[in-house]
């Protein structure tokens, strides 16, 4: 792998929700703390973590929709607003948030990711217009242009949202839980898809709690629960690393488990992690949902 | 059927063609029909936002809200301050209620998180029609003991009267649909957007909470120019059920418009033929011929399209 400047680098990050912000919890405990984290260009990275982990926290600040309380985010050598403000960056959200019941076109909905600044009185330009064409031909979705996107499966609504993240031709793309909702043929398919993006030089940033997406889809993988608490590669994932990682929702599924797996780096290297949060008390983790 | 109202002046309802024809008659129903034609070119497209974004209960809040506006409008009329009392200053206090009523509404529920946001605009509904009744009472109190001419009565103001609209409120609403319509088709690209996916939209660029100012804006606008015709209660019926009917009949952005100002149209129109020949406000009568197309829409919609209705499917 080439050692060229990672794509995002994450710096000491922490972020904590103002009081009661958000989602109605008063909780004042960070949601993210202390990410140290390189992205390196043309790499495949998989964020894993339970709910209210903070994950969407984590995509929100590298997005530059969150400014961090310390540390920093850069992305492509810039702050992650400007550059999303310069279209470096691609963003697939989550599923639930659209309105799949919306009288768009699956070419309406492609067209939003190049819109940005274009005349209300004229057609988007030819060149906006080819870039459009080229992202649903990239996911496999041409067939699919002036269907109802509410007429689509999953699989392929979630192929929509990546052409619309893609035609603007951003450097970085950041998906969140981009298999939710996604059945196993359409899940292969988003691997496969994943590796031709990265093959094009994109970097790619998912955001899951979904084991089997990051199995299939990523070189690496970063296990988030408010700081990171391990990255490996995929196949790293043993089951004393998950039992670590979604401690909570094992807990809060089955009662108090006790784990005594000790977490060292699995990928020796520059990064960092933060492991002296392993036995504290993490109450009221599980309970915030900032996703 | 022949019935005898207060509204009309204790004369006997005569059929929609000669109130429309005779020279004398004409002069009074015309402006409240062309008034109504454009309130249903401007609330058509504003109602498919309305379902699409889930704002009918804001855009109920903000109506009600009218309400008190009127109130405000007629009390400070009422002691003396003229601007209030003839026509471009009582509309303007009307819209600064609705426009304040609407940041009133998301202050609560959203930035200051004092309460959520459904009870916000439960609150400030009911304490808008609150202020309303009051300052409306103690406008006629102060009319009838200087001897003055009497504010117009609840049931106009709540549920509309035709003959309460001029020509000038006519003008008014034509002038101001244009301008709606204007507006909506400049800012489209990031309307639809956000309303598809607001935090997709804010990721991509579009600055959420300006389009959201505008549109709380527009709403305001729309339901002051259609509370004269529709009534303050029944003026959300414009906001919801073109946008209803035409969801149920198309899966396609213009199909959708089409359908929404074919409804709009047609349910103002057959609603005031209605109110003429049955003598009944036009308010009521405008929200039945719309929840009777609705239901024709919702039955036609899964035939012609086999398929769940859209716009209730989450």
């Amino acid at each position: 792998m080439s050692e060229a400047a990672p794509a995002v680098r994450y710096r000491g990050v922490s972020y904590t929700y103002p009081e009661g912000a958000g989602d109605g919890s008063r909780s004042p405990a960070p949601a993210v703390e202390r990410i140290t984290l390189d992205v390196r260009a043309g790499e495949r990275l998989g964020i894993l973590g339970p709910n209210g982990g903070g994950k969407s926290t984590l995509l929100k600040l590298t997005l530059g929709l969150l400014k961090p309380d310390a540390g920093e985010v850069e992305v492509c050598g810039r702050s992650a607003l400007s550059a999303r403000r310069a279209g470096l960056v691609g963003y697939v959200p989550q599923r639930a948030e659209a309105g799949f019941d919306f009288p768009l076109s699956v070419r309406q909905v492609v067209e939003q990711g190049v819109s940005r600044g274009a005349s209300a009185w004229r057609r988007l330009p030819a060149g906006a217009r080819a870039q459009v064409d080229a992202a649903m031909e990239l996911v496999g979705i041409a067939e699919l242009a002036e269907r109802p996107i509410g007429s689509l499966s999953g699989g392929q609504r979630q192929r929509a949202m990546i052409a619309r993240a893609v035609a603007g031709e951003p450097r970085v793309l950041l998906l969140d839980e981009p298999t939710v909702g996604v059945d196993v043929e359409g899940q292969q398919r988003f691997g496969v898809l994943l590796e031709r993006l990265a093959s094009r030089g994109l970097t790619v940033v998912v955001v899951t709690h979904d084991l089997r997406t990051v199995a299939g889809g990523c070189d690496r993988v970063a296990c988030l629960r408010r700081t990171l608490h391990a990255h490996v590669h995929p196949r790293g994932l043993t089951p004393e690393v998950l039992a670590e990682v979604f401690a909570h929702d094992v807990e809060a599924a089955f009662g108090p488990v006790h784990v005594e797996a000790h977490l060292e780096a699995d990928c020796p290297g520059p990064h960092t992690h933060t492991h002296d949060h392993h036995h504290s008390d993490h109450g009221g983790d599980g309970a915030r949902a900032h996703d | 059927m022949t019935i005898i109202t207060v509204t009309t002046g204790g004369t006997v309802p005569v059929r929609t063609i000669e109130f429309l024809t005779d020279p004398v008659l004409r002069g009074y129903y015309w402006p409240g029909v062309l008034a109504g034609l454009a309130v249903a070119a401007l609330a058509a497209p504003l109602s498919v936002l309305v379902v699409l974004r889930r704002l009918a209960f804001i855009g109920q809040g903000v109506s009600h809200a009218a309400f008190g506006g009127v109130g405000v409008a007629l009390a400070l009329g009422a002691v003396g301050m003229t601007a209030a009392a003839v026509e471009p200053g009582r509309t303007g206090i009307i819209l600064a209620f609705c426009v304040l009523s609407a940041y009133a509404i998301a202050w609560l529920g959203e930035r200051s998180r004092v309460a959520r946001p459904d009870t916000a605009i439960g609150i400030v509904l009911v304490a808008s029609m609150a202020i309303g009744f009051v300052l409306h009472r103690y406008a006629a109190e102060r009319a009838r003991a200087g001897g003055q001419p009497a504010p117009p009565g609840l049931e106009d103001v709540l549920f509309g009267g035709v003959l309460g609209v001029g020509w000038f409120d006519a003008g008014v609403a034509g002038a101001v649909a244009v301008g709606v319509l204007v507006t909506l088709a400049w800012v489209r690209r990031d309307l639809v957007f956000w309303a598809f996916e607001p935090t997709a939209a804010e990721a991509f660029g579009v600055a959420v909470a300006r389009v959201r100012n505008l549109v709380m804006i527009l709403l305001a606008v729309a339901i002051v120019v259609g509370m004269q015709l529709a009534g303050v209660v029944l003026v959300t019926a414009m906001l919801v059920l073109p946008g209803a009917i035409a969801l149920r009949l198309s899966a396609r952005l213009w199909g959708v418009l089409a359908w929404a100002w074919a409804s709009a149209i047609l349910g103002v129109g057959a609603g005031l033929v209605l109110s003429f020949e049955l003598d009944q406000q036009p308010g009521p009568m405008i929200v039945l011929a719309m929840t009777v197309m609705f239901g024709a829409a919702s039955v036609a919609g899964g035939r012609l399209c086999g398929r769940k209705a859209i716009g209730t499917r989450h």
